[in-house]
């Protein structure tokens, strides 16, 4: 126990600083209910410690919801936590969407340089080291590109999550809520609506974020993750480019994000 | 082992909200300032973020699930936490972090999807010739408002979690005067009242002037001014007399243009001026009175302030004498053409003014 703690005490008085937060959509429930009201919190911060954000509606791009019945938009107050509220109205899988409009930022090259290192983003480092900017601060812009699955009634395989169209977009190729815990989940990385391979993904689960699964994507831009248990997960990714001209950035960030609820099958979710 | 590791990831992260600036999120923190002795910090944020935050970096396991919204987030919960709470937030005084009394309360859940509202209250006193207050809240990963307000006014700026705020600079208390400062002080705002803030007293002045080409008669007439001004400017502020400045600036305005026409179809002194200067004099003294009232006077030295302001006022009403004197009366004050020249347009001029600040002060 004393080493424990000592390690602990180690790891809190020497570890470097994370330099980048991520964004993800936590619903107040990721279950359904004909009539049931959801409301919609956007969340940033790093592994589930979040804070809410609150609507901001010159940030939106897109706030939509898809479900049977189509794609609608998400409304909300301006200003208000939870950013949007829906109202489940028909059984089946729920998409929830919300990209943002780039927002600017100027990094310190110590902190842009870590940051790159933290996100996997060893292209864009080493483009740096080419362009003799390794020491220079970064201009960026960054979007979030966040999704959430929320489910009602009894699930089914068909019944699957969708591209909504978002620059940078996590596609889960099975429905998580027919899965049980110890089977694989494949997603799909696509940027602009093409595969983006070699990147690096990130799973978590709400009840453990430390023990993080990491995988990079594959030439289809695919990755799958065996979510060794139920609960709240949050699957995450990266992805910068240079920033296109007339932005006043020298970086474009992405920052795509999906959650969903993987079920114990003692409450019947779970069944194909 | 894994509530461990999981405490030092939490630290970890918490200590990297300076480093992004993210978008803006629900926390908001107010700095007053009481009389530069006292200082209270209010932080507003969300109740079931903030104890998340709490449990991770006291090693307890996290939720499964988010706090539910109507989750009962009690006041003793977050008293419970109030050791590690103060871990992250410093309340420095020229570099020196300072222990405030701290305030939690809990807001009610109105509906199912409103999240409880944490209030958390901070006080203390300022130490002793502090000059900057420094703040650093490191419990929010979003960028949060900082408002200030100390003097009466209100700054608000967006800071990032676990950033330092820029120095709120503390003035020192003022000491108080001396009794020669305060003279001197309000014997320059006596000046000042009339050179160069208070035309209307100076054309007064130059219409006694431009009559009387004696020094004798200047003397007599600015004496009988001065007298008449220093007893009502008295009792107006010990509150003997109040006229409404709607009549008494109206009354001024009259006032000169009535000399400023009398110097134009007058060539002598006669003598009722005298009587009508004084009379005058107690007009502008209520006038004198209500600018002195405006700039306040000290209580410990009442009367030094009111008799300085006094020989402020009559210092500027001399210079404004000397000053024409040299200009024109010295050289040309016995010339035959003088009041043709001199005296008659420039008292037309003055009575013009003068008319017009009467329709303007009457608001016609």
């Amino acid at each position: 126990m004393k080493i424990i703690r000592l390690i602990v005490a180690a790891l809190v008085l020497t570890a470097a600083p994370l330099a980048a937060h991520d964004m993800w959509i936590e619903p107040t429930s990721f279950l359904g209910d004909i009539g049931k009201i959801i409301g919609l919190r956007l969340r940033v911060g790093q592994d589930f410690l979040g804070d809410p954000l609150p609507r901001d509606t010159a940030l939106i791009d897109q706030f939509i919801s898809i479900d049977s019945t189509g794609r609608k938009p998400v409304y909300g107050r301006d200003g208000a936590d939870p950013a949007g509220l829906i109202h489940v109205a028909e059984p089946g899988l729920l998409i929830i969407g919300y990209q943002s409009h780039p927002k600017p930022i100027v990094l310190p090259a110590n902190t842009f340089n870590q940051y790159l290192r933290e996100e996997g983003l060893d292209a864009i480092t080493e483009l740096r080291a080419r362009r003799n900017q390794t020491n220079s601060d970064a201009r960026e812009i960054f979007s979030r590109c966040a999704k959430s699955l929320v489910y009602y009634g009894t699930p089914t395989a068909a019944q699957g999550d969708q591209a909504v169209g978002f620059t940078l977009e996590l596609v889960a190729e099975k429905n998580p809520y027919t899965l049980r815990a110890g089977q694989d989940l494949p997603l799909r990385l696509t940027y602009q609506g093409r595969p983006l391979p070699a990147t690096l993904v990130v799973a978590m689960n709400r009840a453990n974020p430390t023990a993080k699964m990491t995988a990079r994507t594959d030439k289809t831009g695919h990755v799958t993750f065996r979510l060794q248990q139920e609960g709240i997960w949050l699957t995450k990714v990266v992805h910068m480019v240079p920033a296109p001209a007339g932005t006043n950035a020298d970086w474009a960030s992405f920052w795509a994000s999906l959650t969903f609820e993987l079920k114990s099958s003692g409450t019947g979710a779970a069944a194909k | 082992m894994r509530c461990a590791v999981w405490c030092a990831a939490a630290v970890v992260l918490l200590s990297s909200a300076r480093l992004q600036a993210h978008e803006i999120g629900t926390t908001r923190v107010a700095v007053v300032l009481q009389q530069r002795s006292s200082y209270e910090i209010e932080i507003v944020t969300d109740a079931a973020a903030l104890v998340e935050k709490l449990e991770a970096l006291t090693g307890q396991p996290p939720q499964s699930e988010p706090l539910p919204r109507g989750a009962a987030i009690s006041q003793a919960q977050l008293h419970a936490y109030d050791e590690v709470f103060r871990r992250r937030v410093v309340v420095a005084f020229d570099e020196t972090a300072v222990q405030s009394a701290i305030d939690y309360k809990v807001s009610g859940v109105t509906a199912a999807t409103s999240p409880p509202v944490a209030t958390i209250r901070m006080r203390g006193s300022v130490p002793e010739g502090a000059r900057r207050l420094a703040w650093t809240y490191s419990w929010t990963f979003a960028t949060y408002s900082l408002t200030v307000r100390k003097d009466g006014e209100e700054t608000t700026e967006w800071l990032e979690g676990g950033q330092t705020s820029p120095p709120i600079l503390l003035e020192l208390p003022n000491r108080p005067l001396s009794r020669t400062a305060i003279a001197l002080r309000y014997l320059a705002l006596g000046f000042t009242h009339i050179v160069p803030k208070g035309l209307d007293h100076m054309l007064f002045v130059l219409g006694i002037f431009l009559l009387s080409r004696r020094f004798r008669q200047v003397l007599a007439q600015v004496s009988a001014f001065t007298i008449a001004h220093s007893i009502t400017l008295a009792l107006s502020i010990y509150g003997v007399v109040s006229v409404s400045p709607n009549i008494v600036e109206p009354l001024i305005a009259v006032s000169i243009a009535y000399i400023a026409v009398e110097n134009i179809f007058m060539c002598e002194l006669r003598p009722w001026r005298l009587a009508l200067v004084f009379g005058f004099g107690l007009l502008h003294g209520m006038g004198f009175a209500g600018a002195l009232k405006e700039l306040g006077l000290p209580r410990s030295e009442f009367v030094t302030a009111l008799v300085t302001f006094n020989f402020g006022v009559e210092a500027g009403q001399l210079a404004v004498i000397c000053a024409a004197f040299l200009l024109v009366g010295w050289y040309c004050g016995n010339r035959p053409w003088y009041r043709r020249l001199v005296v008659v347009p420039a008292s037309a001029m003055i009575a013009c003014t003068a008319v017009y600040w009467t329709l303007e002060r009457l608001r016609l």
